[in-house]
């Protein structure tokens, strides 16, 4: 048993009660990033790590994040440290100021100590297109299954216990994905909650700082330091920041579940159904009530391609400041349109071009009514849809991903419903910006399965609470590949 | 919607500026046969044409300016810090004019 096999709370205890320093958990947190055999990291940051945590000597008994080693997710800002997205297009670039959230985190005194693989610059939800290569899913050590994206190298970070908590960015589901592929809890607060200044934008209208844990509690705690108003964003919320740990423990009694029935159909996996119908047994045990919704199939098979055009289309806009001339490799050229053409042609992987490319095509004049103000159109109404359901409910539940992790290479139908509907539907809390948390549901063979909750705007503390009945009916708190489980389901 | 061949795609690439070789071309437009189907989802859901289109998740709740104070965010060296091409304190370029 190591102290980092522990969650935040506990290891908070056991920091103010000096029976382990910040040095000594950065120090072992170092030895086993080293030690990461799933390519989860872009740069170990040992001498920082080290230098930062041996200046913390007087414990702060009221906040639980001193002294706390964390992973970032290689899209945030960090002052005088290499940050490229994972991307050949910024390699060498180093940015001058820190992102809002490694601010805040740094004011608290959590130790950074590494930055984490991603797929290039969030685009992609395998784990597999960063330009260090694939990151591996730790529960899996023959390394023939997804980790899960974008943000793989902070899942496996949380899920190897090298940190109990790492931060990430959830455009579509690149946070909850993950989380439900590597058995962890994964939380994207409601849109404008946490600051995004210094997180290299996506897709703006989509794009969440999001981020891993291992326990319900762990992420109640972790919003209370990340969210709050930034002048430096200007579409960070004024709303006052809540005590969200603070009605965890007072269960789901009155509280209103509803389930979506096209997702639930489109889901194949017969364990997958059994366990969360388990699940709706064992909340309606305490109180909750439980009722399946239809949304509509048409509105949700179209997630999926409404996700992708919006989000290629501002993934062109926004990356087009990616020239090699301010920062970036710079390749040369007779003009500056080589230089351009040629830092962009050799930064960008296959993929990435491929989605600026569809972007393009879907901005194009001659389509942009077809395509891109057609996306904006259905995602006026699939959010519509869903504000309709949060009207009469307090929350969604769903399984989070169809099955367990996929093999590499294992193909899939995409124009089924388990493809458009089952497996994409967690863009849903994107579109509407609302509250969304994944929680491990069940382990099946060995390999962890998730469920969703997605609540209404701004009620992340209800969020918390009816996560944290779920966590207590399925026994696992605190999962990980190191500390595995059974359940209770 | 334009039709989609293998040159309309290597336009958009050349907007993009960025070059596809043929065997990026050649993928890429595979994919888009079933982008297509997948984009016909969207035409397919009542009244989608009758929505207003939606931007961002909520309306920003900002309504005031922020006080009008001088800083100095970024010094030159600063600025110039990323570049990789850099000469008597600024970015060089190839000729652009003459």
């Amino acid at each position: 048993m190591s102290y980092l096999d522990l969650s935040i709370s506990e290891l908070h205890e056991a920091l103010v009660a000096k029976k382990v320093t910040p040095l000594e958990l950065a120090q072992e947190a170092l030895a086993r990033a080293k030690a990461d055999n799933n390519n989860a990291f872009e740069l170990i940051l040992e001498d920082e790590a080290l230098a930062f945590a041996s200046t913390l000597t007087e414990p702060e008994a009221d906040n639980p994040f001193w002294g706390i080693p964390f992973v970032a997710k290689d899209n945030f800002s960090t002052k005088g440290i290499e940050t490229t997205a994972s991307s050949n297009v910024l390699k060498g670039y180093v940015p001058l100021f820190d992102a809002a959230v490694i601010e805040r985190l740094k004011a608290k005194k959590a130790v950074l100590i590494a930055k984490a693989t991603m797929d290039e610059l969030a685009m992609g939800g395998t784990g597999t297109t960063g330009h260090k290569g694939i990151t591996y899913n730790p529960w899996d050590p023959k390394h023939t299954r997804l980790c899960g994206g974008s943000s793989c190298g902070s899942a496996v970070s949380v899920a190897a216990n090298i940190v109990p908590f790492s931060l990430g960015s959830d455009t579509g589901d690149s946070v909850r994905k993950p989380a439900s592929l590597n058995g962890l809890v994964g939380m994207k607060p409601t849109w404008g909650r946490i600051s995004r200044y210094g997180l290299f934008p996506f897709a703006p209208s989509l794009d969440h700082v999001a981020y891993f844990t291992r326990s319900v509690k762990d992420s109640a705690l972790a919003l209370n330091l990340l969210a709050g108003r930034d002048e430096r964003d200007a579409t960070s919320s004024l709303r006052p920041v809540e005590a969200y740990e603070s009605s965890l423990e007072e269960g789901v009694k009155g509280k209103k579940f509803a389930v979506i029935k096209e997702i639930i159909d489109s889901t194949s996996d017969k364990e997958v159904l059994a366990k969360f119908n388990a699940s709706l047994e064992a909340l309606k045990k305490e109180g909750a009530e439980v009722e399946i919704v239809s949304f509509g199939e048409r509105l949700l098979e179209s997630i999926y391609a409404t996700y992708f055009v919006i989000s290629c289309a501002e993934a062109t806009s926004n990356d087009a400041n990616l020239d090699g001339i301010k920062f970036g490799p710079y390749y040369g050229g007779k003009s500056y349109q080589e230089v351009m053409m040629n830092a962009r042609t050799k930064g960008f992987s296959k993929l990435i071009k491929r989605r600026f490319v569809i972007g393009s095509f879907s901005l194009m004049a001659e389509n942009q009514d077809e395509l891109f103000r057609r996306a904006q159109r259905a995602r006026s109404l699939i959010v519509s849809r869903t504000n309709e359901i949060l009207a009469d409910f307090d929350y969604i539940y769903v399984p989070a991903a169809p099955s367990v992790a996929r093999e590499f290479g294992a193909t899939s139908d995409k124009l089924s419903n388990e493809y458009l509907i089952a497996d994409n539907h967690l863009a849903l809390g994107n579109f509407a910006g609302l509250p969304s948390i994944t929680v491990p549901l069940f382990l099946e063979n060995g390999l962890p399965v998730g469920v969703n909750l997605m609540g209404r705007a701004f009620e992340e503390k209800s969020l918390f609470q009816g996560a944290r009945a779920i966590e207590k009916i399925t026994g696992l708190e605190n999962l990980s590949a190191v500390n595995k489980k059974e359940g209770t389901l | 919607m334009k039709e989609i061949s293998l040159e309309v795609l290597q336009d958009a690439a050349h907007r993009l500026m960025f070059e596809l070789s043929d065997e990026e071309l050649k993928t890429l437009y595979e994919e888009f046969q079933t982008l297509k189907k997948q984009m016909e989802t969207i035409g397919k859901i009542e009244g989608v044409d009758e929505a207003e289109p939606m931007t961002f998740p909520f309306a920003c709740e900002n309504s005031f300016l922020r006080e009008d104070v001088a800083e100095t965010p970024l010094d030159r060296d600063e600025a110039l810090k990323n570049a990789g091409n850099v000469q008597d304190g600024q970015i060089k370029l190839p000729k652009v004019v003459g």
